[in-house]
């Protein structure tokens, strides 16, 4: 094992996150470390807290006890520092066919956190894009609007804003549920190659026959609990995750 | 500026007024309709309007007053939604409906103590009247606008296109868009003497709805935006002046004819005809 993959780049312990003016916590006492090159799953039923938890990593949500760091920085003090260097592609977007902004603007928007305030793209920028949309074989779109395309196509141009940012985590909320069959397993291979580069992936999902075939960790969490943190092959993740008795 | 070009000096002011004006207004209008923050335009102009009436009423400048009451109110939206744990429309309905109270009771205060203010010129602004430090403010206002823009524009670009993308990829959102609302709320109570507070709004939303009809990308908005507004301004204005015509409404009314027009001529409404 090398030093970077025995470092932990996410460290949660005993957080507790809110959303704004919710009445009772969303997570509740949630610790764990994920390290350099995890392929990692959560599962559990809806409205458990995997998207909070997500939004938690990244420094959007307060926190109401517990500590977040991440790369080593606290979140949310340092939640801007840390999003610059943290992929998160979202579950829920809805672009409206005239959005006007071409697809290569968008995926390079993902560098532009980490350009900073008052710089121009540099030539480096616009190269680190265009790998993102090359990866995600998006290259012949990059002059369509983002809004003509189809949910799976925008999907992908998600994936490539956040790969150009590259990122030294990788978060994604349903990453496969508006792909196809074999858009799914196009991604999932992309995305076992981010996490052999040292890259932790962790991805919330109910589509476990897309993940890739390797060393699966998983976390379920149930009722902003985590009630389970396992590893598994890929294909039996599905049935770990059942394995876990719903709490009452 | 323009007298050598514009030798009636009257008109020349208006022509002067309207150019700057309607650039700034419609490059903020590209940001106001792409943040979908349309209300929030509709209810600083109306706190510009109710501040105008309220410095007339203390003796006060009315661009000062305008001014700080739309910032004022720019800075207190956001909070207050959180606080009110409501929805950002309905603060902003609760937040119109005060300032347009305010600004009808100052207008009637005055009116029923004999102070013999004519309100109309804060209703529908009088471009004619505006002094030559005025002009120069709104020139001033205007390059502050294109140069923050351009300064800002990877930012303000990511945050039109999707503020919670844009705060993901590590951007700070929250300064830019306080910049933005204060450059609004500026640009508005700069206005209010030329078109008055219940047209403003044309100013704020219409160029960009027309640019949009002809716009594939924001980059092209910016700049259909602000030349389709100078145009129909400049044009009310030596219309108006020319005619004797009030020059705020009609070039309102020279807006909407415009972004009829517009839509009747888009392409984005227009099916291609294919062979299948």
């Amino acid at each position: 094992m090398t030093v970077q993959e025995s470092c932990s780049l996410i460290d949660l312990k005993d957080v507790w996150t809110t959303y704004e003016g919710a009445s009772c916590p969303v997570i509740k006492g949630v610790s764990f470390t994920i390290k350099a090159g995890e392929f990692v799953v959560i599962g559990g039923p809806n409205g458990a807290g995997k998207t909070t938890l997500l939004e938690a990593i990244t420094g959007l949500l307060p926190l109401v006890r517990g500590t977040v760091t991440v790369c080593g920085k606290g979140v949310p003090h340092e939640g801007t520092t840390v999003r610059c260097n943290v992929g998160y592609v979202i579950q829920n977007f809805d672009f409206h066919p005239f959005t006007p902004y071409t697809v290569e603007e968008v995926v390079r928007m993902g560098r532009y956190g980490r350009i900073g305030w008052f710089k121009r793209e540099s030539k480096e920028d616009f190269e680190v894009a265009q790998d993102a949309m090359r990866k995600l074989g998006i290259e012949h779109l990059k002059d369509e609007l983002i809004g003509k395309l189809s949910g799976g196509q925008q999907q992908k141009v998600l994936i490539a804003h956040n790969l150009a940012k590259k990122p030294s985590i990788l978060l994604l909320d349903e990453p496969f549920s508006n792909l196809d069959l074999i858009t799914r397993d196009e991604v999932s291979s992309l995305l076992c190659q981010v996490c052999d580069s040292g890259v932790p992936v962790l991805m919330v999902s109910h589509a476990f026959d897309s993940l890739p075939d390797r060393d699966i960790r998983v976390l379920v969490m149930q009722g902003g609990h985590m009630v389970l943190d396992s590893h598994s092959a890929a294909g039996n993740v599905a049935d770990l995750i059942r394995s876990v008795p719903v709490a009452g | 500026m323009l007298e050598f070009l514009i030798p009636n000096n009257v008109l020349c002011h208006a022509v002067e007024a309207m150019f700057f004006a309607s650039i700034g207004c419609a490059i903020l209008s590209v940001l106001i309709t792409q943040m979908n923050i349309a209300s929030i335009g509709f209810t600083m102009s109306h706190a510009a309007f109710a501040g105008g009436a309220a410095g007339v009423f203390f003796g006060l400048p009315m661009m000062i007053s305008a001014t700080a009451l739309s910032v004022l109110t720019a800075l207190v939206m956001g909070p207050l939604s959180y606080r009110t744990r409501m929805h950002t429309d309905t603060t902003l309905g609760v937040l119109f409906g005060t300032m347009m109270a305010l600004a009808i009771f100052f207008i009637a205060l005055m009116q029923s103590t004999g102070r013999g203010f004519d309100a109309s010129a804060l209703l529908y602004g009088n471009v004619v009247s505006l002094y030559r430090e005025e002009i120069y403010a709104l020139a001033l206002i205007m390059l502050v606008i294109i140069l923050l823009i351009t300064l800002f524009s990877k930012e303000i670009t990511a945050i039109t296109f999707h503020r919670k993308m844009a705060e993901i990829s590590g951007i700070r959102v929250q300064p830019v868009y306080y910049l933005l609302l204060l450059l609004i709320a500026i640009m508005v109570a700069l206005c209010l003497p030329i078109v008055g507070g219940l047209l403003l709004y044309v100013w704020l939303v219409t160029p960009a709805a027309i640019a949009y009809q002809f716009c594939a990308t924001i980059r092209q908005m910016f700049i259909a935006a602000p030349i389709v507004a100078a145009c129909t301004s400049v044009i009310g204005a030596f219309v108006g002046i020319t005619y004797s015509l009030p020059v705020g409404p009609l070039t309102a009314v020279l807006f909407s004819g415009v972004f009829v027009s517009a839509v009747a001529l888009s392409p984005k409404r227009r099916v291609k005809n294919q062979t299948y």
